[in-house]
């Protein structure tokens, strides 16, 4: 059963549409990730859902509760919607200690101070912050501060906790291990949980539902899996950083999902069609690939395209590399296999991780 | 739709809402108020018995030969004071900023004092000082040197500008010491290495760079300078020599003519908003190319022997002109029992003091109306502020510019001017003679440098700060309770003691609407110093006393005063 609900939800800054009629619902005790670029809406719908921002139409549903409806002329107050923020700049309090900060959402509750700071001390630990309760807020690190948030935004036991790019100020490792304490703390306390990010590995990290926003829009919505592995628009492909080529498609291969598309008078390809594809030969569709999903290769093998290397760099573990082949210049991430400019290699893709999109 | 249980409009958010917006509301209605009077009483003539709309009372101004003497007067003091003040000011800062000139520490908050005290008294002491007859250095020339210092008159406007001087220094010095501080070492450091002299460099490089800064100093400079009306009181009335501020007060004594006064402030208060709007214009304008504090910080210019002397000369001409001698001569004066122009102890006496704190009903309750309106006025007037600035930081976003040009107008608006209109408002109203309405005059008057010191620290907070409060579960109300002022308190503090210092030497205002019983102490000096300079003179030492504690707990909380 769904425990947020968004129905049409708009809203507008002067005469640009932040979030342009948007629904949604999240089931109880899941989580959803808001992913996308900056700027696409994301952060607004999450203020809505916090009471910061007032939309301009549409209606959100919280538990049961309407906090949020234009036609019913209702808009509760951030505080009267009973549930727990991470910003991220953390908003830890400076003029006050560590435990202070995690009691605040008990006592303006109304819950004695031995309560409370037994409460909040209780879940400094659960964080790992045990011990510093007596601290200056301002005196501990950023990855600290970032606990001090998480442990204010839980304490008061909400059932709907928003994370809004929460993540994104922590160096890589603790961000990391951020990820998997803050899953199975979910996990533990059973809260629902929509986070906010611009970063794809953060998104599928934590989240069972992935919403990708664009310019105000839904692009794509659903498992985090589905999202990843069958993109459903140029954008969520470009997005996740694919190989989006212009191509003509040649037609279906009877019998089969697949259909033929031709990258350039030379170089055809085989791949999946995907939702809503004109298969009429000759049209303009676009040919999707990983990067991960390419390989150079010295060795032709059946179906690989010749090419050669037009330019790489060196990502680490892994080399990346721009294959040209004929004017169609294809990039591939692989183990390092040590390429240079101007070899001749084999482009090797399989048939299966081509998607073919409108 | 259906609705639920919680399914009702929030009553909360006119709170939220209505109590910023009702600062802002009261703001603008105390500027605009006092200005409506003034352009309505402008254009109201009598003929016999009916009032008639009409130019009459511009004609008569303009025509009027004091009216051009009072002009000519004022521009040449505030012309003349605005260029000393600047020399002064940026050099003064320049030594303390940029140079090892030795007890830096010291003049760096030295050279901030005269900013706290009275230019009333300052230039009473200046009197006490240098009046031809009964002043100290003419009386010490005499008998020691053996010189008559005849030429030497403190009342004229030289006068008038010397003791302007004084007191606007501080202002200039504030303006220019964080950008000389701030300056990127690099610029002047390029100028050296491709060839620059020390002086060129000082000409072609420094001086520049910090000029928008000096030159948004002269603007606010010139303007209350030239509409003060505590020093022409004290050095130009006695000699009959005309300033605007003191004439338009000649022009409300009886027989009074407030048609031709109202017309003479419409006159002042155009120029002064044309002025400080060419002001902010020019801050706005130029706020991005100021230098910035990235790279090295400016290193400091060793002073050699000469260099050293000279500067400390100047530092110990301008403490010892604007502190130390007023202070000196003032407590030599509180102390006699008559002062003939030299201190003899055979007739030191507490008397004075005596007299003005237990004995004179008019000083008494002078000590007490100023004390009342000085700490009841500058917590209103903080309040007021906080609900503006909160307006102008996280209100509505469409109208914060206008806003903020409006509500910023006072701040040039000589005190005698908003006075006067204070003064036609009340005229006929119960309010007219009372505490209350010097009180909302201060306010008026005032409220903007709170609003400025306030609004810069709300910048500084970052809004998910009070976010996080109220997803936290708190009411607006607890949000501004428990986070909001208390993140904002340093700059709470600056603003009070900033305005009880305004509020407990305030007199161009006081001036106008004060009556039998409301007297402040500023009115009670003028009124005495016709009688008795040793009662004024304790006055003033009284009123020094909270001025300097003021500035000593301003420094002990180590907030500062903002400027610009």
């Amino acid at each position: 059963m769904s425990f947020v609900r968004i129905a049409n939800l708009t809203k507008r800054f002067g005469t640009h549409t932040a979030v342009g009629n948007v629904s949604f619902d999240v089931p109880q005790g899941s989580t959803l990730a808001l992913l996308g670029p900056s700027g696409c809406g994301k952060t607004t719908i999450l203020r809505c859902l916090a009471g910061l921002e007032t939309p301009d139409d549409g209606a959100i549903e919280i538990g049961g509760n309407v906090v949020f409806d234009t036609c019913a002329g209702i808009d509760l107050m951030p505080e009267k919607r009973e549930l727990g923020i991470v910003f991220q700049s953390y908003a830890v309090w400076p003029h006050m200690t560590v435990e202070d900060n995690v009691a605040f959402p008990l006592k303006v509750r109304g819950m004695s101070k031995t309560d409370r700071l037994a409460r909040a001390s209780k879940m400094l630990e659960t964080v790992g912050l045990k011990g510093f309760e007596t601290r200056s807020a301002t005196l501990v690190s950023g990855g600290q501060q970032q606990r001090i948030a998480l442990a204010r935004a839980l304490v008061h036991e909400p059932r709907l906790v928003l994370f809004d790019e929460a993540l994104s100020n922590l160096d890589a490792v603790l961000r990391e291990q951020m990820r998997l304490e803050l899953r199975m703390l979910q996990e533990r306390l059973g809260f629902t949980a929509i986070y906010v990010t611009h970063d794809q590995a953060e998104a599928f990290g934590l989240a069972d539902t992935v919403v990708l926003m664009n310019q105000g829009k839904i692009e794509t919505a659903g498992p985090a899996r589905e999202v990843f592995h069958r993109p459903a628009s140029a954008f969520v492909a470009r997005f996740f950083g694919m190989n989006v080529l212009e191509s003509r498609m040649i037609g279906p291969v009877a019998g089969t999902e697949y259909v033929d598309v031709a990258l350039n008078d030379r170089v055809t390809v085989r791949g999946v069609a995907g939702d809503g594809l004109d298969v009429t030969p000759g049209k303009p569709v676009l040919a999707c690939i990983r990067k991960e999903s390419v390989r150079a290769s010295r060795a032709a093998s059946p179906g690989s395209v010749p090419g050669t290397i037009e330019a790489m760099s060196f990502l680490g573990v892994a080399e990346e590399y721009i294959v040209d082949l004929g004017g169609v210049s294809l990039r591939a991430t692989q183990p390092a296999a040590g390429f240079r400019r101007g070899d001749a290699v084999h482009a090797v893709m399989a048939a299966d991780d081509w998607i073919v999109l409108p | 739709m259906e609705t639920s249980r919680h399914g009702r409009v929030p009553s909360g958010r006119w709170l939220q809402v209505g109590l910023p917006a009702s600062g802002v509301a009261a703001g603008i209605l105390l500027i605009a108020g006092p200005f409506l009077a003034t352009v309505v009483r402008s254009l109201l003539a009598w003929e016999g018995d009916s009032p008639s709309v009409s130019l009459n009372n511009f004609v008569r101004l303009f025509t009027d030969p004091r009216f051009a003497d009072a002009i000519v007067n004022t521009l040449i003091a505030g012309g003349c004071t605005t260029v000393l003040s600047m020399m002064l000011g940026f050099t003064l800062a320049w030594l303390v900023a940029r140079t090892d000139m030795p007890g830096r520490a010291w003049f760096e908050t030295g050279n901030l004092i005269p900013f706290f005290l009275s230019p009333y008294v300052g230039a009473l002491s200046w009197i006490y000082l240098l009046a031809p007859h009964g002043g100290l250095i003419p009386w010490i020339a005499r008998t020691q040197l053996g010189l008559t210092m005849e030429w030497l008159n403190i009342y004229s406007v030289p006068g008038v500008i010397w003791v302007l001087t004084l007191f606007y220094t501080p202002y200039v010095y504030l303006f220019v010491i964080a950008p000389l501080r701030q300056m990127d070492a690099a610029f002047e450091d390029a100028a050296r290495v491709h060839g620059a002299s020390f002086w060129y460099t000082l000409r072609h490089i420094t001086l520049p760079l910090v000029l928008p800064a000096l030159l948004s100093a002269a603007l606010i400079v010139f303007v209350t300078s030239a509409g003060l009306f505590d020093v022409p009181l004290a050095l130009g009335s006695p000699r009959g020599i005309r300033f605007m501020p003191t004439e338009i007060f000649q022009m409300v004594q009886y027989p009074a003519d407030f048609g031709r006064a109202a017309a003479f402030g419409i006159v002042v208060l155009t120029v002064t908003i044309v002025l400080t709007l060419v002001q902010r214009s020019f801050i706005a304008n130029r706020r991005f190319d100021t230098v910035t504090g990235k790279g090295y910080r400016p290193r400091l210019i060793h002073l050699r022997r000469g260099g050293r002397i000279a500067a400390l000369t100047l530092e110990v001409f301008y403490i010892g002109g604007a502190v130390v001698l007023p202070t000196a001569v003032l407590a030599m004066v509180a102390f006699s029992k008559l002062w003939t122009g030299h201190f003899m102890w055979r007739t030191a006496t507490t008397g004075n003091f005596e007299y003005v704190l237990t004995k004179y009903d008019l000083t008494r309750s002078a000590i007490g109306n100023s004390l009342f309106l000085a700490l009841f006025g500058a917590t209103m007037a903080v309040c007021l502020a906080v609900l503006q600035s909160y307006y102008l930081t996280r209100g509505n976003p469409k109208r914060r510019a206008l806003v903020d040009a409006l509500l910023s107008l006072p701040l040039g608006i000589p005190g005698i001017i908003l006075g006067l209109g204070f003064l036609i408002m009340a005229i006929r109203t119960p309010l007219y003679s009372t505490l209350a309405i010097i009180l909302i005059a201060y306010i008026a008057r005032f409220f903007p440098f709170a609003t400025r010191t306030i609004t810069a620290m709300f910048l500084a907070i970052n809004p998910e700060l009070e976010q996080s409060a109220r997803s936290s579960g708190a009411t607006w109300m607890q949000t501004m309770r428990m986070i909001v002022l208390p993140l904002l308190r340093p700059s709470l503090i600056a603003a009070w003691l900033m305005l009880f210092v305004i509020f407990i030497r305030e007199l161009g205002a006081t001036m106008l609407l004060f009556a039998q019983g409301t007297e402040t102490i500023s009115v009670a000096m003028v009124i005495l110093s016709e009688r008795s300079s040793g009662y004024v003179a304790a006055l003033a030492m009284i009123q020094l006393a909270l001025l300097l504690s003021a500035f000593v707990v301003l420094r002990l909380t180590r907030t500062s005063i903002s400027q610009g």
